[in-house]
This record gives structure tokens, sequence and C-alpha cells, in this order.
């Protein structure tokens, strides 16, 4: 117990103490600019969230933005993760260019994002005039109805690698007399795919969804530097409400009351996702 | 009792951990041993003309013997560091403030009104008016100005006459006559240049159209009118929602166009007409960084159907902790350490001098406008008696209040919504100033 006691210091201060200082602080109306009136204000910073507006369209759109990354990563890196499990010429070389989006940092991959769908020199632009699918440069992240899609596919981007590798584990690990078992048994190659290949694939999908689900609903370095919750408030998502409200208007106390909101929604959808997936695991 | 005793304890906690914060992450080298701090003044800017900031602190230093301890962080990181800093109780004397965060900090009790010291106020008879309101809340004035800008109004004098126009457009709608002759003849897609997006230039672009169109966002008591028909915000984003819409004179990118993009955009002869600060003039003039350079002109801003040439200024000032206004002794130094940056150095305005020389940063103090010097310099990029003139008719943002920055965010995006057409000019300014009461109330 003497030895553990360091590590155990170390974790209250940089983990225990300040998980629970900002559920503390959730219950006062701490405004950093009024620093002489933080009163405790109980549950009402819970409350007030529930009647405002913005907070529900942040959180509409929250769900939308994971919803359609989260199927487009999952989807995608499935097709992937099958191709790489066949030996082909190429492969190797084929996994190391898919590793390249997952090796470039977050804010960089925002960054490359913003020059490709810029409206004046973007390549996105560039690319489809000459192919003659526009006739003139358009304006993507300023069209309300394409930004969040716009965001998600960047995001999609950039985490497929990860998911791949994670899925194509679960297909290595699949025992391959289980193929020639089904092989046997006269099942066709889709049957082979739904009976055999997808269940056993199922622990690499349940960590794929619960990882991929608290990034889409967490992400926010996409949203800052692509749109800063614009145009409008079309991308105006929930990371982005919690750092408006926390750092820009400096309101610690509804920001934690936010964020505590966030994460015991990330850890419902992650429990929904193992009591559903992790059944027969 | 025990309740009360949670808070303090809890509120004493929070400052603590918020000074040791900004301490460790902000001010690397500002705390000192307390023997030191009360021998040196402490000043903290932002990273901005550091060189020329740290050459007059020595020259004041030599001059008056006192030491100052200098730090600096980015703008960006700024506002929320200085507010660390504040409620960290971090050693601090003196300090660069944006007009825009003086309701704010004065409320918050940080900053200390200097109009006690007559060395300092003497200084306002050759200021600017707006940038004297700028530094005046309730009644108190809280500094001293070292720079000053203003939105103004540029065309590309080239494209002007290939469209057959002798003189820029006076108003609004000439604007848009003039923009739709050189649509036509193939001058440019988009002749004017707005920049629309979402950060912090917006509400100078706003206000500029607004105060342009003969109207404002917020009355003398502090309450919103920018909904009412009248007072020009509902007839000013009305023209920029069929400047966009209509009339295809803006492109619709203006939304998530930022003031540098655009800035680059005129500066690379996509545009015959833009809205940008007036310092960018410099930089739009020289070769090297402007395709345009040479044709670049500065107007009056254009006036809508009951406006005026009228245009929103801004301006930065050295301000004075509260932490040294408790103390005789340390506020007399500050406030010579104010002046020296904001008021006279050796009997002139060195450092607006410099920092004009060195950066193109504006003055806010009119002598200096008869610096020959100055006026050589302006002579080489533009017409600094139209410069003068438009100035004089800047006028301080209406909108800066202890909640400006909450209602900010709001704003923009309604006036964006009404661009995008998702909603009409009249319910954007609407929800907008909904808002701006809801929020006057909860202070």
């Amino acid at each position: 117990m003497l030895f553990l006691a360091p590590v155990m210091a170390v974790l209250g201060a940089v983990a225990v103490f300040p998980i629970a200082y900002s559920l503390y602080i959730s219950f006062f109306s701490i405004k950093l600019t009024r620093p002489n009136r933080t009163p405790f204000v109980g549950l009402k910073n819970y409350t007030d969230l529930l009647g405002d507006e913005a907070f529900w369209g942040a959180v509409w759109r929250t769900v939308s933005f994971s919803l359609v990354s989260v199927t487009a990563i999952a989807f995608i890196a499935l097709l992937v993760s099958l191709l790489l499990n066949q030996e082909f010429r190429g492969r190797r070389i084929l996994s190391t260019i898919l590793l390249v989006p997952w090796a470039i940092p977050y804010v960089a991959n925002a960054l490359m994002w913003k020059w490709i769908y810029d409206s004046s020199y973007g390549a996105l632009n560039g690319l489809l005039y000459q192919l003659d699918f526009i006739d003139k440069y358009m304006v993507w992240l300023g069209d309300q109805d394409k930004t969040l899609f716009l965001i998600a596919n960047a995001f999609v981007w950039k985490e497929v690698p990860l998911t791949t590798i994670l899925l194509l584990v679960s297909l290595k690990s699949i025992p391959s007399d289980l193929y020639a078992a089904a092989r046997v048994d006269g099942a066709t190659v889709w049957q082979r795919f739904v009976h055999v290949t997808l269940p056993a694939m199922k622990p690499g999908f349940m960590l794929v969804m619960i990882y991929e689900t608290m990034m889409a609903i967490r992400h926010f370095d996409l949203f800052f530097i692509l749109t800063e919750g614009g145009p409008g408030s079309a991308s105006h998502v929930l990371s982005w409400h919690i750092y408006v409200e926390t750092f820009r208007n400096l309101s610690f106390g509804s920001g934690a009351a936010m964020s505590y909101l966030l994460a015991i929604a990330t850890f419902a959808l992650s429990y929904l996702f193992i009591r559903t997936l992790g059944r027969k695991i | 009792m025990l309740k009360d005793k949670t808070r303090r304890l809890g509120r004493r906690d929070f400052l603590r951990y918020s000074a040791a914060g900004a301490g460790a992450l902000m001010a690397p080298g500002l705390v000192r041993p307390a023997k030191a701090e009360t021998a040196a003044l402490t000043m903290h800017t932002w990273s901005a003309a550091v060189d020329t900031v740290q050459s007059h602190l020595s020259a004041f230093t030599k001059e008056t013997g006192i030491p100052v301890n200098y730090g600096n962080s980015p703008w960006a990181q700024y506002r929320e560091g200085m507010v660390a800093k504040f409620v960290g109780g971090a050693p601090l004397d003196a300090m660069w403030v944006s007009d825009s965060w003086l309701p704010e900090w004065a409320e918050a009790g940080w900053i200390a009104p200097v109009d006690e010291f007559d060395s300092l106020m003497k200084y306002n008879a050759e200021a600017e008016d707006f940038c004297t309101d700028s530094m005046t809340y309730g009644g108190r004035q809280y500094g001293l100005t070292y720079y000053t800008d203003y939105m103004a109004f540029f065309y590309d004098e080239a494209k002007l006459k290939e469209a057959g126009f002798d003189a820029p457009p006076e108003t609004w709608d000439e604007l848009v006559e003039q923009s739709l002759v050189m649509k036509e003849k193939g001058i440019a897609d988009y002749p004017m240049m707005l920049a629309m997006a979402q950060e912090s230039w917006l509400i100078e672009f706003i206000s500029t159209l607004v105060y342009s169109h003969g109207g404002r966002l917020v009355d003398d008591n502090g309450m919103a009118v920018m909904q009412d028909p009248k007072e020009g915000a509902v007839e000013a984003l009305s023209w920029v929602v069929d400047a966009v819409n209509k009339h295809e004179i803006v492109s619709p990118a203006c939304v998530e166009t930022g003031e540098l993009a655009g800035l680059k955009s005129f500066a690379a002869g996509n545009h015959a007409f833009a809205m940008v600060a007036k310092y960018r003039l410099r930089m739009l003039n020289d070769p090297e960084q402007s395709q345009i350079a040479g044709n670049v002109k500065q107007a009056m801003m254009p006036k809508g159907a009951n406006g005026s040439h009228a245009t929103v200024g801004w301006m930065r000032f050295h301000g004075m902790s509260a932490q040294a206004a408790q103390d005789k002794a340390r506020a007399e130094n500050a406030a010579k350490l104010i002046e020296w940056f904001g008021g006279k150095a050796d009997g002139a305005y060195t450092f607006q001098k410099l920092l004009f020389l060195d950066i193109g940063a504006g003055f806010g103090v009119k002598p200096l406008f008869e610096d020959p010097e100055i006026r050589a310099a302006y002579d080489s990029y533009g017409d600094v008696d139209m410069i003068q003139a438009q100035q004089a008719l800047a006028r301080k943002k209406d909108t800066v209040t202890p909640w400006f920055g909450e209602w900010n965010d709001t704003n923009g995006s309604a006036w964006q919504s009404a661009i995008l057409g998702n909603v009409d000019p009249a319910g954007a300014v609407k929800k907008s100033a909904d808002l701006w009461n809801e929020l006057k109330d909860s202070y």
C-alpha cells in the first residue's frame, strides 16, 4: 500500500480532483467575469439547458453528425479491411498509404480540409470544375445544408484507417477452420460472410462503435477550424457549444454542466453498444 | 453557516488553481518573490510590436528609474489569459486593454479608473472623441489610447475607370449600380468584397453597415433598438441579403470569408470595392503584397438612404490594474508608465509614432496627423486628409457591454442565417435584439 501511495496521489491530483471539482462547480453560477457573484444554484445549470433552444439544436446536430460519420466509418472500414485481408500484390503498399490520414494530427487534418473546401482556390472545386461536374466554383462551407456532411467527410477520412486496423485484427483472428467447415457444408461466399465473418467480428465492431461514437460526439477540431459553428448555426454542435460557453463566455458553471451531460450521454451510448453487440461475445 | 463556509472555500480553491494555471502557463517569468514585485512594475501586452514596446520600456526605466517586468501573450488567448491572471491575483500594474473588454473588466473590478490623474486626463483634449468615449465606462475613464483604427471603404481605381465611372459610390445604392455594370462588363464576378464569417471582425463590419445606414444597434440607455426598422440594422442587413442573393454583387462565400481571406482576395484583384480596416491600405498598395498596388484608393464609407458616411472605430489603450490603484506609490508609478505609452514621452507622442512607423498602426491623437514624417509615410500609399476626415466620423461600438461576448455569437449567427436565406432580415435582427434585452436584464 505504501508503494501505491505516490501513484494514488498523482492520480488523485490529475484525475480524481479535477473531475470532482468540475462536478462541484456545475452546481454554481460561476462566471469568471463576475468573480464576486458565484451563488450555489443546485441543478439550475442543468435544468436551464432543458429549455435552451440552442442547446437542443446543438444536440440534434451532434446526433446527426455522429450517425452519419460513424455509419460511414464502420461501412468503409469494413470494406477496406475485407480487401486488406486478401492476399494480393501491392497489399503492403496499400496498407501503408491507408495509414497516412491516421498519422496526420487532427488540427493539420482540419487545416488541410479547409484548403480543400475553399470556395476560391480549393482542390475540390478545381477537381470538380475540370471534370465538368460543376460550371462554377461552389461555396461548400457556406452552404448550411452541406456543411455538416462536409465536416463528417473530413472526419471519416481521418478515422477510417484506425477503424480498418481494428476490424482487420478481428478478421485475422477468425480461425480458418470455420471457413473450411462452412465450405464443406456448401455455404456460398455471402453465407460465409453473414454467418461466419460478421459474427466473429462483433467484438471488433463493438470496439469501433464505442470508440468512434465517442470521438464523433466529442469532436471539436474540425468545427473550430473549418466553420466556427457556422454558417449561421449549421455546425453548432455540442462540443462547440461547450467551448463557446466555457472559454468565450467564461461561464464555467454551465459549461461544466453541459460537459457532464455530454459525458453521461457518451457513457449511456457506450453501455447501449455493449448491451447490444456484446451480448454473445 | 456551513454552506457559506463551503462556498468560500470552493471559491478560494478556484482562485488558487486559476492563479497557478495562469502563472504556470501564461506568465513565465512574471511571478517574482514579494520583494521584487514591489520594486518593479509589471506590464502585460499581447504579442504585437514586441521590440518597439521593449525599447520604449527601456527608455522609460532609463528616464524614471522604475524597472518594469514585461510579459506578452498572443492576441487569440489574451483576454482569457488576462481574466485568469486577474482572478488568480497575478502581479499586474499596467496592461493593454481592448475597448471591447472594458465594461467586463471594469464591472469585475480588475481595472481601475485613471481619471484622478490630471497628468493623464490632459491628453483628452488632443484625442479623438470616440477614443475617449471608448475608454469611458460608467462615467469614469480607464486609460490612455495608444492605437486606434476604423473600418474603411476602398476601391480599385483601375476597375472603376474600366467600368466607365469617374468617382467611387457615395451611397450603398450607387455601389449596387456600379457593381452591376462591372458584372455586365465582366470586370468582376463579385465587385464588392464583404467578409461576414463568424470571427472577431464580424461585429465591426456589422456596426459599420448599420452606422452608415444611419442607425445604431443599441440606444443610450443600453436597450436594443436594432429591431426597429427605422434604426438602420434591418435596412443594412436587407442590403447585404439583396447584394448576395438578388444582385449577386457580393459572393455567397462571404459567410465563410474572414477578414484576412477577404483582404487577400481583394489584393488579388478579384473585387472592385472592399470594406476592411484602414491600416490595410499600406499592404494593399505595396507591390510586393498586392496585385492591385497603386490602384487602391480610399473613399468615404457609402451611406444608406437615411444614413451618413459614419463608420465604426476601435481602439486599444493602456489601463491600470485595480491592484496597482490600491497602493498610492504604485499607482503613481503606473500612471507614469501609462503616460509614457499613451501620452507624451519626452514631450512627444513617441510611442504612437513609433507604432505607426513600425507597423502602420493608427493613432487616436489628432496632432500626429500634422507630423511631417507621418504625413510623408501616409502620402506614400494613401490620402492623409481622407484618412483624417473618415476617422473624424468614426464612432465607438455601441454594443460593448459586459454581456457583449455572449450576445456576439448569436448576433453573428442571426446575420449569417439571413444572408443564407434562412430567415428574413427583420426576423434575424429581432432574434438578436431579444437576446440582447434578455442578457441586459440578467446582468
